[in-house]
This record gives C-alpha cells, sequence and structure tokens, in this order.
C-alpha cells in the first residue's frame, strides 16, 4: 500500500510596503499633469530627441539632458495595442485584476512613445481606432500618468 | 487604484507610496516536510545523520557539508539542549512571529552537531546565560511549522 | 582572449510545473550532481561557482547563499548574477570570464528558478513600473501580445503558422526527457481550439512556468582535454542591451528600431567569419517566448529575410529534420524556468554538438551551433559553440 507523501508548504502572504520618491524629472511631469493637465518632458541638447520617460542622461548621446522642458502634444496615433482575457495578479494592489481598458502603445504627435489606455472596450472597433487624444480627470489629479484616464479616438 | 502621493517640500518631485504584494509558497521539500510532520504529530525533534562524517544536522539538510554525500538517516535528538548564543530583538516590524522584546538564541540540542535558532521563553533577560540548559515546550495546536515549538525553557 | 573555454558536463533537473519534493537548494543540487556526474569531477575540483536566478519571481533574498553546501558553492568564489530573461546565459558569461581571463580553470555555472514558490507574471509587472504607470504594465505576455499582432499585420503571417511553431516544440518536446510540457499535441485544429490569455495569445502560444536548475561545468584549454574527449568549445559570446521605451519592445510596426538580436547577430557573424548563417551554423537553440516571436526571430537573426519567418516555418525547414533545425528540445515553449533557461538552450545546443541528444539530436551534423538569450526590454545573449576550434 503506497500511501501519498504529505509535503508542506509555507505561505508568505505579507506585502511589502515602499515609498519610492519620482525624483525631480518624473516629478515635473507630476506637477504639470497636476496643476495645468500637460503632459511635458525634456530634451537631449546635443541630437535634439524628446526623451521619454524625461532623463537626467540622453542614452543615446551619453550627454547630460539638463531640463529644456517640452510641452507634448495629447493627441497621438495608435501603433500597437491589446487586452487582458484572463485577470492577472496585480502586485500593486494585491488581487487579480483584469483592467478593462485595453493598454496601447502611443506615438504622440511631437515624436515620442507613450503606454497608456484605450476608451474603446470593443475588440471589434479596437482595429479602427488610429487617432487619438487625452481625456484628463477634472479633479483628483496628482497622480502623475494616472491623470489622464484613457485616450478617447477622435475624428481626422 | 489611487494611493497617497505627497510632494516634497520645495522640489518638483514627489513620494509615491505603495506596495509590492506577490503571495509566496515554498515547499518544504520531502525531507523538511518529514521534520515538520515529526513536530506537528509527534512532538519529535528529528535530524539526519552523516555515517561518513558522523555529523548530525539539526534541521535535516539533504546533503552533507563536509563531504557532499547525499543524507537518508533519520535520527531523533532529544528536546533539551545548551544555549550557544542569544540576542535581543526589541525593535517591532511585521514579519516577527511574536511581539517584541524576543530572545533569540541558536540552541545546541543533545545529539545534534548543529545549532536550532528559535525563541526563549519563560525566562527573565537577566537569567539568559550562555551555556545554560533548556527544554523545548511545545503548543497545543500543532501545524506542522518550526513554530509548533512554541519557545525554550530554563531546563529546572 | 588569454584562455580557450570548453563546456565540459551538462547536467539539467527534470523540469516540472511544481516541486513539492524539494525544497530550492535540494533542487538546484539534483542539477549539479548532474553535472559533476556527467563531467567525472569531484565537489572539490570546482574552483568558482557562479548562479543565476531572478530572486522576486521566488520572494527569497540571496538564494545562493541559501544553497552554498547544494551548489558546492561553500568556501569556493563567485557570486549570483540577475539581469532579467537572459539571467542564465549571462551567469554562463560571467563563468566563460573567470575561466578566460585564468582566474580560474575549472568553474560551475547553474541557472535556476523554482516557479511554483510565487506568480512570475505578478513580479514582471511589479519590477516594471513602480512610480508612473500602475495597471499599465501586463506583465511580458502582454508585450509579446502587441509583437503578434505587429507581425501578424507586417508579414502576413497566419494563426495557423503559429500553430505550425507550437507543433514543431510539442514534437521536440516529446523526444526530450527533461522537458515540462509534453502534451502529444497533433493538429493545428486543436491548438486554434485554445482560449486567450491576453489577445492575440493563446494559451499554447505562450510559454509555460516551470521549475527546474541547469547546470554547466566550464574548463579551460589545458584542463578540458583532460576531463573529457568531447568538449564544446565556447567560440564567442556576446551581450547588447536595448533601451526600454520606445515604439514597440518585440515589435515595431513603425519599422524604425533597431533590435538588439539583429546587432547581437551581426556583430557576433562578423566576427567569426559567418558570411550565411543557415549555412555555416548547423543549429540553434533561441529563446522564444511565444511562437510569434519564433518566426520574428529567424529574421531578426539573419536565417532568413525580413517578414519570410512564416515561410520558414511553412517549408518545414527548422524541424528536426530540417535543413536548418531550431529548439529540437522543445524550446522555451515547453519549458520556461527563467533563470535556467538560457543555461538550458546553451546546454541543449552543447547536446547537439556532442551528439548526446539523444531521440531529439537532430539530423544535420552539427559542427556548430549557436543559442541565444532575451530578457527584460529585449536584451540578447548570443553564444557561438564549436566542435572543434
Amino acid at each position: 500500500m503506497t500511501q501519498k507523501p504529505e509535503y508542506i508548504h509555507i505561505k508568505y502572504t505579507k506585502p511589502r510596503y515602499y515609498r519610492w520618491s519620482t525624483g525631480k524629472y518624473m516629478g515635473k511631469v507630476y506637477k504639470e499633469a497636476r496643476d495645468n493637465k500637460k503632459l511635458v518632458t525634456n530634451r537631449c541638447p546635443k541630437c535634439g530627441e524628446l526623451l521619454w520617460h524625461p532623463e537626467p542622461v540622453c542614452g543615446r548621446c551619453k550627454v547630460y539632458a539638463g531640463e529644456d522642458w517640452v510641452e507634448m502634444s495629447d493627441k497621438g496615433t495608435v501603433l500597437q495595442y491589446t487586452y487582458l482575457v484572463v485577470p492577472m495578479w496585480n502586485p500593486h494592489m494585491g488581487e487579480r485584476w483584469a483592467n478593462p481598458y485595453p493598454l496601447a502603445s502611443i506615438k504622440l504627435d511631437n515624436g515620442c512613445y507613450i503606454y497608456h489606455f484605450l476608451e474603446e472596450q470593443d475588440p471589434e472597433k479596437l482595429p479602427k481606432v488610429k487617432r487619438v487624444q487625452a481625456v484628463w480627470k477634472e479633479e483628483g489629479r496628482g497622480q502623475g500618468l494616472g491623470d489622464i484616464l484613457y485616450f478617447r479616438a477622435i475624428e481626422e | 487604484m489611487s494611493e497617497k502621493i505627497e510632494q516634497v517640500e520645495g522640489l518638483d518631485a514627489f513620494i509615491v507610496e505603495g506596495k509590492i504584494d506577490i503571495p509566496n509558497t515554498y515547499s518544504a521539500g520531502a525531507v523538511g516536510s518529514r521534520f515538520l510532520i515529526e513536530l506537528r504529530d509527534n512532538k519529535k525533534i528529528m535530524g539526519i545523520r552523516c555515517p561518513d562524517c558522523n555529523r548530525v544536522y539539526v534541521p535535516p539538510k539533504s546533503t552533507c557539508k563536509d563531504c557532499f554525500g547525499q543524507l537518508s538517516e533519520w535520527v531523533q535528538v532529544s528536546d533539551k539542549g545548551t544555549l550557544i548564543t542569544y540576542t535581543v530583538d526589541c525593535h517591532s516590524n511585521n514579519v516577527q512571529p511574536v511581539e517584541p522584546p524576543i530572545i533569540y538564541g541558536i540552541i545546541r540540542l543533545d545529539g545534534a552537531d548543529t545549532g536550532l535558532v528559535h525563541m526563549l521563553g519563560e525566562v527573565d533577560l537577566e537569567q539568559v546565560k550562555i551555556g545554560m540548559r533548556l527544554q523545548a515546550v511545545f503548543k497545543e495546536k500543532r501545524v506542522a511549522s518550526v513554530l509548533d515549538i512554541k519557545y525554550f525553557k530554563p531546563l529546572a | 582572449m588569454a584562455n580557450r573555454v570548453a563546456i565540459v558536463g551538462i547536467g539539467q533537473t527534470y523540469h516540472k510545473n511544481k516541486r513539492p519534493d524539494v525544497n530550492m537548494p535540494e533542487m538546484v543540487n539534483e542539477a549539479v550532481r548532474a553535472a559533476l556526474v556527467d563531467a567525472q569531477l569531484r565537489p572539490k575540483d570546482i574552483e568558482a561557482v557562479i548562479t543565476g536566478n531572478m530572486e522576486t519571481f521566488e520572494g527569497v533574498y540571496l538564494p545562493d547563499h541559501w544553497m552554498a553546501v547544494e551548489a558546492v558553492a561553500f568556501r569556493t568564489p563567485g557570486f549570483k548574477v540577475s539581469t532579467g530573461g537572459t539571467t542564465g546565459a549571462s551567469a554562463v558569461e560571467e563563468g566563460f570570464n573567470f575561466v578566460a581571463s585564468g582566474l580560474c580553470d575549472v568553474a560551475l555555472v547553474i541557472g535556476f528558478e523554482k516557479q511554483d514558490t510565487g506568480d512570475t507574471t505578478a513580479a514582471i509587472t511589479a519590477c516594471s513600473t513602480p512610480v508612473w504607470g500602475k495597471g499599465m504594465a501586463t506583465g511580458a505576455i502582454g508585450e509579446f501580445a502587441k509583437q503578434a499582432l505587429t507581425y501578424m499585420e507586417k508579414s502576413g503571417a497566419k494563426e495557423e503558422h503559429a500553430a505550425m511553431v507550437r507543433l514543431k516544440a510539442d514534437r521536440g518536446a516529446c523526444r526530450n526527457p527533461y522537458a515540462h510540457l509534453k502534451l502529444g499535441l497533433k493538429s493545428v485544429e486543436e491548438i486554434l481550439q485554445s482560449g486567450y490569455l491576453v489577445w492575440p495569445i493563446r494559451l499554447l502560444d505562450f510559454c509555460p512556468q516551470s521549475c527546474g536548475a541547469c547546470a554547466l561545468v566550464l574548463a579551460s584549454e589545458g584542463r578540458a582535454g583532460k576531463i573529457t574527449k568531447k568538449p564544446v568549445w565556447m567560440a564567442d559570446m556576446i551581450t547588447i542591451h536595448q533601451l526600454p521605451f520606445r515604439a514597440g519592445i518585440f515589435g515595431d510596426i513603425t519599422g524604425t528600431e533597431p533590435y538588439s538580436q539583429e546587432v547581437a547577430a551581426e556583430k557576433l557573424y562578423e566576427r567569426n567569419g559567418i558570411t550565411n548563417p543557415i549555412r555555416d551554423i548547423d543549429m540553434a537553440e533561441i529563446y522564444e517566448p511565444s511562437n510569434w516571436e519564433e518566426m520574428s526571430l529567424y529574421e531578426h537573426f539573419h536565417f532568413c529575410e525580413k517578414n519570410q519567418g512564416w515561410k520558414m516555418v511553412e517549408k518545414r525547414m527548422t524541424e528536426i529534420e530540417g535543413e536548418f533545425p531550431v529548439n529540437p528540445s522543445g524550446g522555451v515553449l515547453a519549458t520556461n524556468p527563467i533563470g535556467a533557461t538560457p543555461t538550458i538552450r546553451i546546454a541543449e545546443a552543447a547536446l547537439q554538438v556532442r551528439g548526446d541528444a539523444g531521440e531529439h539530436q537532430v539530423t544535420r551534423d552539427v559542427k556548430t551551433a549557436v543559442a541565444t538569450a532575451l530578457g527584460g526590454s529585449n536584451w540578447t545573449v548570443m553564444t557561438l559553440l564549436k566542435r572543434s576550434l
């Protein structure tokens, strides 16, 4: 008679709490989003590229990027998108969650690529969503990129 | 998904409070499970012996530290032992098994060649001495955990 | 290069979904013992030990300290490497550096991951966006979903081609005793019926989460010949990084991004006189997290022209009996203990060069093989192995 051996498992379920600093570069993004409903980033003095997310150093040129802040357009073109079908464990919430909004790579009109959500949730209509514009929260801003609710499809 | 975000005084920087909450499940393995099951079912403390080096490991290991042999000879060790060293934890954090102050000791049980880390109880801090004799106290309700031993108390 | 380096011992665990019967050090011990037996060496012959592991996936801090005895690392020089998906290959590169520089003559490299301990997708989501993107990351799988869509649109590949790649991986896995997922898949239709996880990636399109370890023994030229009659020479290794946050990490619809795979392949081929990859190299073990990415990787590594990767699949060129076999072991689609996976790619390519791959040995004679690793925001590590230098 073979008995199935008993294996012991030790569970550890405590969350680890953190306090993350945005630093002054990302902090500028938070401030402009909260106060002025604008997206800003900095520009490399050598190659002139917009650096998203704002960086102290340009990765390509390896020079200090400084604080030449540029306002980014809040309109863009959707490059690619995806959406969750099965809810996945979200470590920042401590539970399974399927974001109802699709996540997209969007090219903003003056050059940067940004990840954000799309308002359109219908899989049939998603391939037609090309030109989009940011929809800002009216109240309760101060969450950085979370101040933009999603990008809405526009006719252009 | 809003969390506490506060601006740093006088700077364009923000502190984002958040958490990383991913539950983990650690396997004790076949060897570890046997040790824990013997604590739970029989209030026995088991070790593993290396026949070539004549060393008894408590808690048990499947590989010998000195000869790399694969070990399988189980022996029971006493629930009484000698205190090798100790320290006192006065600071509170959320991963401790009990409230501080906690006296952690390394105890060499009679019959073992290694030390077991555990807590001391039923003793005042001034009475704790290196070399004192100790006795394990088991909990009434045991769950196959190293905390099935409540603490080690001075041997009368 | 000061010293030439060869792989003289290979060991793996039997990779599984869950391993409740061992804790992490005991699992690593299985691979280490297998590698030592393969190399016919004793623990005291190992002069340095490099381990590779991503700590967040198991939530164990400093696992290499925990397993010092089981990994023959007690009182031996070495350290742990964590570079995301490329961890196992970076660990091999570190071992290679130890031996090539003359710091030691025999090194042991171990890649491992015990993924039944935690939730890997959650861990990847956690490490990618602590401040500016809560809820935005969808783990690694979201990025590969976007790659799959881009590939479908740009190259004309169909879901049937992706399913054929999955069938090939399963056929190889069923012939590989160490592989994790041996599903016995029979047809393209069977795969097209499995559900979507993150659209358009189906459950069967993506790699599993496995528990496993893989160990390699590396030796310098002076010692390799004394240890084994079949050393596998590490002719070259290259690591290329990429910036994050661009048009598309793995699939770029604008066509403007340089891929780390292309840069790595071009440099490696140029340094080693390879002008026609599928003629000059005999087989490849590539790191493909999804079947769509595999077709893209054929193009990035210049096994075929741009947008033609799916044609290689249609013509069955990459099967075990094919003209240019890719992933005869089942690849990452069948087995993925993240820290070990790139080490397994190098180990499987080395087994092919030695002729020791058993039932999944390819038909073509393998004198030169290439093994790759992929990770993070699209980093690449490429290794070139040869039977004789």
